[in-house]
Order: C-alpha cells, then sequence, then structure tokens
C-alpha cells in the first residue's frame, strides 16, 4: 500500500471511530428505554470480555474466576454507598483499587500455577468468596444487600460506556507498550522469556490486576444498576465464561475482538431469550461446543483464512482430532 | 435400685470422658463416609485427567445423569438402587465412549483451554437440557431402609452410607484390577505414559481414549447412584461434585486409584471436622485452602509423581 493509501486509511478509520463513539454518546437521547437498557448490557459484557483479555487473550492464562472480582466490586461498592452513604464514584473508584490490590495478593500465589491447575484455582478462589460473602455480616449475608436507587439510569449507560472504553483502550495500547511485548513473549513460551530475561510473575501480575479492576467497575456499576445484589448472582461463575465465550468468538489478543463478540452473541442471545427461555439456557453451552470444535480461534480468523470458511474449519478439525 | 459400684463409676468417668471422644469419633466416621462419596466421584475424573490430559468439567453432569438414573429406575420401576447400580454403569459408559468418540474427540489434541471450554460447554447443556426435562426440583431416593442406621458402640453408622462405602471400595479394587491387571488396562496406562510409542506398539489410541472414557463415565454414573441414597438430586449438582474431584485428584495425585481413595478420604476428613468446628457452611472454603496449600507446598499430590505445572 502506497503511503497515501496507508493515511486515508487511517482517516477514514479515525471518521468512523468518531461516528461509532457519537452514536454511543447520543444513543440515549434516540432510542427508547428498552434498547438504552439492551446496550448497557451489551456495553457490561464487552467489558468484561475486553478485561479477561488482558489476562486471558494477550497473557494466555485463562483466569475461570473473573467474577470474583466482579463480585469485590460490587460488594465494595454497595458496603460503601449503603454503610458509608459515600457518593457512587467514590465508592466505585474504591472498590476498582480494592479488587486490583486483592489481584495483587491472589495472583502473587496463584499465577505460579500452569494451565488447568490455574483455571481451577481462580474459579475455587471465586466460590471462596461467594461463600465468605454469604458468611459475613457486613455483606448481608445470604440474603443479599439494597442499594439506593439512582434517579436516572441513562447514567448507568454513560458509566458502562465509560468503562469499556477504558477497557479497549487498555487493550489497545497494551501491545504496543513494554508490558505488552513481556507478555506477548510469556504468553507464547514462559521459559524463552524468561530465557531473554523477562521475569513473568511481576508483568503477569500486572495483567491480572488490570483485569480485576475493569471487572469490579462492572460490578459496582452492575450493583448500583440493578439496586440488589447477594452471593449466587455476582459470584457467578456465568459472567467469566461469558467473558471467555465472547473474546474467543471475536479474537482474543486484539483490541476488538472481545466487544465485537460480546455486541454479536449478547444480540443473539437478547433474541433467543424473547423465544424460548430454553433456548436461552442451551445458547451458551452449545455455543461454547461448537466454537471451540470449529473455530478456536474466532470468527475473525476463520473468515480471514485462505481458501475460505470450509477450508478453514476442516483444516481446524484435522488438527486437534485423533 | 443401686447398679454395683465397679460398673457405676467407670460409666460416669467414661460418660464425661468421651462426650468430645465420641464426637471427634463419630466425625472420623462420617469423614470417612463421605470421603468414600468423593473418591468414588473422583475416580473417573482423575483417570480422564491422568490418561487423556483432559479435564473434564462435565464430569459432575456424569454424576448427576447417574443419580437421575437411579432415581428414575426406583421410582417408575421399583428398582433397587443398589441393584440398578450396574445398569446404571452400563448405560453411562456408552454415553461416554459415544460422547468421547464424537465429541471431545474433535479437539483431543488442542491446547488446554479449549478442551476444558468444550468440557465445560457439555456441562452446561447436559445441565441445562436436564433441567428443562425434569425440572429444578430438588429430589430424592427414600428406600424402606434408607432410615436404618447400626449402632457400632457409641458410633451410629447409617446403613445406606456404610454401604456406599463399602461399594466405592469394591468399585475402585476393580478398577484398579482392571488397569494392572488385563490387557486392555495395560494398553490404557501405555497410552498415558508414551501416546506415540503406544500406537507403535499397535495399540488403537483413539479407541483406548474412548473406553477409558466410558469407564470414567460409568464409576461416575456408580458414584451418581450412590449419592443419590443419601444427598438430595438436582440437575445443577454436578458442579460441585466436578470440583470436589478436582481437588481430591491434587491431593492424591493423578491417574492412581489408590490415589483418589486417599485423597477422597483426606477431604471428607478434613471437611467433616472443619465443618464441625467453624459451622457447616464453609466447605468450598476450606476445600480451596487446601486445593491451594497443596498445589504450593506439594504440587505432586500426597503420592503422585513429579510433574510440571508451575511457571
Amino acid at each position: 500500500m502506497t503511503p497515501d493509501r496507508l493515511r486515508l486509511r487511517a482517516g477514514a478509520r479515525a471518521i468512523a471511530l468518531g461516528a461509532v463513539a457519537a452514536a454511543a454518546l447520543l444513543l440515549p437521547s434516540l432510542a427508547g428505554t428498552y434498547y438504552i437498557r439492551l446496550a448497557t448490557g451489551i456495553y457490561m459484557f464487552g467489558l468484561l470480555a475486553a478485561a479477561w483479555n488482558l489476562i486471558g487473550g494477550y497473557t494466555g492464562y485463562p483466569d475461570f474466576g473473573g467474577a470474583a472480582f466482579l463480585g469485590i466490586g460490587a460488594y465494595a461498592t454497595g458496603i460503601m454507598m449503603v454503610r458509608a452513604h459515600t457518593p457512587f464514584p467514590v465508592a466505585l473508584t474504591s472498590g476498582c483499587l480494592l479488587a486490583a490490590g486483592v489481584a495483587v495478593l491472589m495472583g502473587s500465589l496463584l499465577l505460579r500455577l500452569r494451565g488447568h491447575y490455574f483455571a481451577i484455582a481462580t474459579l475455587g478462589f471465586m466460590l471462596v468468596l461467594q461463600q465468605l460473602a454469604a458468611n459475613l455480616e457486613i455483606t448481608g449475608g445470604g440474603s443479599g444487600m439494597n442499594l439506593p436507587v439512582a434517579r436516572t439510569f441513562t447514567t448507568f449507560y454513560y458509566w458502562m460506556l465509560g468503562a469499556l472504553a477504558l477497557a479497549i483502550a487498555a487493550g489497545w495500547v497494551l501491545p504496543g507498550l513494554r508490558v505488552g511485548y513481556a507478555l506477548a513473549a510469556i504468553r507464547e513460551n514462559q521459559d524463552a522469556a524468561q530465557v531473554l530475561g523477562i521475569a513473568p510473575l511481576p508483568y503477569k501480575i500486572i495483567a491480572y490486576a488490570g483485569n480485576a479492576f475493569l471487572f469490579a467497575a462492572a460490578g459496582g456499576i452492575y450493583a448500583y444498576w440493578f439496586t440488589f445484589i447477594d452471593p449466587p448472582t455476582v459470584f457467578n461463575v456465568d459472567f467469566t465464561i461469558q467473558a471467555i465465550v465472547m473474546t474467543l468468538f471475536g479474537g482474543p489478543g486484539t483490541a476488538a475482538g472481545p466487544l465485537v463478540g460480546a455486541v454479536i452473541l449478547k444480540s443473539l442471545d437478547t433474541v433467543l431469550t424473547s423465544r424460548s427461555v430454553f433456548l436461552h439456557n442451551v445458547f451458551f453451552g452449545a455455543l461454547v461446543c461448537v466454537l471451540v470444535i470449529f473455530a478456536p480461534r474466532g470468527i475473525a480468523e476463520i473468515a480471514r483464512a485462505p481458501g475460505g470458511l470450509l477450508q478453514a474449519i476442516r483444516a481446524e478439525l484435522r488438527e486437534s482430532r485423533l | 435400685m443401686r447398679l454395683p459400684e465397679p460398673l457405676r463409676v467407670p460409666a460416669h468417668a467414661v460418660g464425661t470422658v468421651s462426650v468430645a471422644a465420641q464426637i471427634a469419633l463419630q466425625n472420623a466416621l462420617n469423614g470417612l463416609l463421605i470421603g468414600g462419596t468423593y473418591a468414588t466421584v473422583a475416580l473417573g475424573f482423575s483417570l480422564v485427567w491422568g490418561i487423556l490430559n483432559i479435564v473434564n468439567l462435565a464430569h459432575g453432569a456424569l454424576v448427576m445423569l447417574g443419580a437421575y438414573a437411579t432415581f428414575w429406575l426406583f421410582t417408575l420401576y421399583g428398582v433397587d438402587p443398589l441393584l440398578s447400580l450396574p445398569l446404571t454403569g452400563a448405560a453411562l459408559f456408552v454415553f461416554g465412549y459415544a460422547l468421547q468418540r464424537g465429541i471431545v474427540n474433535q479437539v483431543i489434541r488442542a491446547p488446554f483451554l479449549i478442551t476444558f471450554l468444550l468440557t465445560f460447554g457439555l456441562e452446561l447443556l447436559i445441565t441445562n437440557i436436564a433441567q428443562a426435562v425434569w425440572t429444578a426440583d430438588i429430589r430424592s431416593v427414600t428406600t424402606s431402609y434408607s432410615g436404618w442406621s447400626l449402632s457400632l458402640g457409641p458410633l451410629t453408622l447409617p446403613v445406606v452410607r456404610g454401604a456406599s462405602l463399602l461399594i466405592a471400595f469394591v468399585v475402585a479394587v476393580l478398577l484398579h484390577a482392571l488397569l494392572t491387571r488385563t490387557r486392555l488396562g495395560t494398553a490404557i496406562r501405555a497410552t498415558a505414559s508414551d501416546q506415540e510409542a503406544a500406537r507403535l506398539m499397535g495399540i488403537p489410541i483413539a479407541r483406548v481414549y474412548a473406553v477409558t472414557f466410558g469407564i470414567a463415565a460409568a464409576s461416575a454414573g456408580i458414584a451418581g447412584g450412590l449419592i443419590s441414597l443419601s444427598f438430595p438430586i438436582f440437575p445443577a449438582m454436578g458442579a460441585g461434585y466436578t470440583l470436589i474431584a478436582f481437588v481430591v485428584c491434587v491431593l492424591g495425585g493423578l491417574g492412581s486409584v489408590p490415589g483418589a481413595l486417599l485423597g477422597g478420604l483426606v477431604l471428607g476428613l478434613l471437611q467433616t471436622y472443619a465443618a464441625s468446628w467453624l459451622g457447616p457452611n464453609y466447605d468450598n472454603i476450606v476445600a480451596f485452602s487446601v486445593l491451594i496449600l497443596v498445589l504450593l507446598v506439594r504440587p505432586a499430590g500426597l503420592l503422585g509423581r513429579a510433574q510440571r505445572f508451575r511457571g
């Protein structure tokens, strides 16, 4: 491509980005309540997917306990608002920082594990927090906790949009940073990275804490939005799984992939839910199976493959079956 | 009437001293009983993980299917749960064999996240279909002998729990014999230790994998049948058992029957004692703490060999 055309492409991209941003900012004044709610939900899952992408996609450490941080964010926000009457932005920020702090502590233990062990240990950590929240008094125990009701729910739309933008920006700038190069090296071959003088643990902890911060942001906004939280709804493995599936679907280790995955799958899920609850329930299970068998590297990869969709799928199958 | 002196005094002494001891002993017995169940659940999970290198997150869903098979055979046809176990096991073997041949085998050589997610997806599917077909109601199997219990001195032993433990041991011994004494077992172990070499020796790897998965599913089904005798059953019951199987495998090491037995009993005892000290709502916390501690301190399990999983 000539420099001219490159500049043209960059220009077109900037215009498209600006148009998307303008549309996102203006949507509440154009669309009805139903669509604002729907968009807020989609942003939330885009946020979760983009957050998971930091540790699961860029670092190659499949965290199955992301909901642990979502729960921390939700409960920290709730507790501060209800018991200390802290304004929402302060409570939310504190929740995010608390989650990041917990991630640094737990990460320094858990990120020493590999593969299955890391995945299950993070899942176990999430279940421990769920049980803890159900046993403690400050969380309201098993009966959950009610948050104050906000005056307008358009607020949540903008909060979720802001957090989503932050998550996507993080995924956008990360690959160009020193941390990003280190994480890519760790993902591709940790032992080789170590030989090159990269101490893996601190870098992995950075990615893990970033993922925790963003999950907590989603949790805090969710808590204020829904005004009620209890242990099984926020410490819920479904949040993590959906984030993983959306990321894999859209393309792990890319900045826009998680959002694309979230938009497509959440819209599809909404259509299915309106038809039958059963379809909604089996949707993600079936989707996970089909996705990992036929397109484990995401739909973008398949679409880009030479020789077209079918051939790419066939090659994928040949490679991983016995 | 006055009791004879020699009898009354010791009775009094034993009575006061032994309240604590009696509770500790009863806890030990309860821990062993629940540990036997854990071991049965973990046997198949450990086998699949050790031999196929797949952490089968749908294992708990197979346990759930076994529990429902037992429940329906008992409720609809009056088949005694203890007699229907072989039937449940056989049905689950066929299901497991087909599952591996048709679905899991498609990704058997893919990176672990893929196999991990696939089995998770299967768990979601099986659980949600079960919920749609059988509803989310909590059910239980109550036989004529469900309430019976034996008194062993100061201890109480519920008959079904004792029978479950006995059957758990029988299943473990049979599985161990199958793995160590038969041609099939040799082929399975050869495949686990070196897949390429096993293939060169003429072992049909894909079939060995499918049979292993079938055996694991059968033992999960039997575990589910035993569980249905003493615990409530519902479609989402499986996830908890999968996590327990994982902890048991970490405790006992992979792919070995004695390891699964030991891990199951240890976890059962730990949880029972922890429940009596902390209250019943801390079981996950205890299991997880044990998991992390073992992974960080004794990573190969209590009996296991060294393996690579830390970074």
